[in-house]
Formats: structure tokens, sequence, C-alpha cells
């Protein structure tokens, strides 16, 4: 249940049905949207972590 | 010779989407349970669908032991943090003051779980608005 990708996408899933719920209502335009929002927000999460991938993430925060 | 088919009196109009219900009954009952402003205004499908996604995203936030906000003294963004995590109605009071649930800060997945259940009060939040709007005629 903690794999960063999982949760990645279960997040992605329930909020692109939801706002594919909220604002289209024929099926066409449901679909079409709901492959925009959770393509972009699966493949922008990817495209995110490819780019810092370079950077260091160093040592961990102290717990304040 | 009488045209047939083709006169503006044959074809459908279009009805204006009329007002419909109590809007306060439709906002506080959208506010209190997920999806229950849908219910109310004969919208049952959508409203189950939405009360599984909102309850859905509330129980992962918890099982990742995420954080429900609660206002900090000298820390303002908490406010408004607090008042999106209400959003989601009965559930938030009743994990707040009936389960006494608070997060674990040293969960693995508290980011994500605190993420989740913010997700789950603003969801129920737009879900309010939009059943102002069903209820004002302004959407379908």
């Amino acid at each position: 249940m903690l794999s960063h990708f999982l949760l990645m996408v279960v997040y992605a899933l329930i909020v692109s049905l939801f706002f594919t719920l909220l604002w289209r209502r024929e099926r066409k335009e449901q679909v079409k949207l709901f492959l925009q929002i959770f393509l972009g927000m699966v493949g922008g999460g990817l495209l995110v972590a490819w780019l810092m991938y370079p950077f260091p993430s160093g040592p961990p925060a102290p717990i304040p | 010779m009488a045209e047939s088919g083709s006169s503006p009196a044959a074809q459908p109009v279009p009805q204006a989407v009329r007002p419909q219900g109590n809007p306060v009954v439709a906002v506080l009952s959208a506010w209190l349970v997920p999806g229950l402003g849908h219910v109310y205004l004969k919208r049952h499908l959508r409203g189950l669908v939405f009360f599984v996604l909102v309850i859905a995203s509330l129980l992962i936030g918890c099982k990742l032991e995420g954080k429900l906000y609660t206002r900090v003294p000298g820390e303002p963004l908490t406010i408004l943090a607090t008042l999106g995590s209400m959003g989601m109605g009965v559930p938030y009071f009743l994990l707040r003051y009936g389960l006494h649930y608070q997060g674990n800060v040293m969960g693995a997945g508290f980011e994500y779980g605190t993420a989740f259940l913010l997700t789950a009060g603003l969801m129920n939040l737009l879900l309010v608005l939009d059943a102002w709007d069903i209820v004002r005629g302004k959407k379908e």
C-alpha cells in the first residue's frame, strides 16, 4: 500500500473520476476528460520525478 | 399546402433548467453527508458515486495515518486547512470527536494520507457548490 507510484495512481484515479462526473454529463466527453486529467496527473508526476532525479535527496529532515 | 416537420412548433423546445428543491436543505445535506445533496436533488447515481469517491479518499487517508487538520495557534494557514477538512461534513466530526483520530506523524504514509484527507474535504465542498448550482437552476 505504501508504494509511491500506486498511491499516486489511486489519488489520480479518485480525483479524475470526481472531476469527470462533476463537470461532464455525456459519456464521450466524460471519457475524454477522465483520460486528460488522469494521464495528466500520472504523466506529470512521472515527468517531475524524472526531472528531479539528478538532484540529491539529502539526509531526511528532522521531525519537530 | 401545409408545411410539415419544419415549423418551430414541431421541434422540441429546450426547456430552461428550473430551480428545484429547497436550497438550504440541498446545501446542508450536501455538506453533512457526501453525495446526499445530489440524492436529494434526484441525482441518485451521481450522488452515490460521489459518496463512494469522497469516503474512499477519507478511508485511504485514515489508513495511511494522515493528519486531520485542526487549528494551531500562531499558524493561520491551519485555519484554511481545517476549514477545508471540515468540508467533508459529518465524517470530519466523527473522526475528530467520536474516534479521536489524530493521525501519526511518524507513519510512513503520513504525507500521502494528509493529502487524501484534505482532498476528501475539498471535494465535498465542491459538491456543495454543485448542489447549489443545481438547486438554483444554473446547472443540470
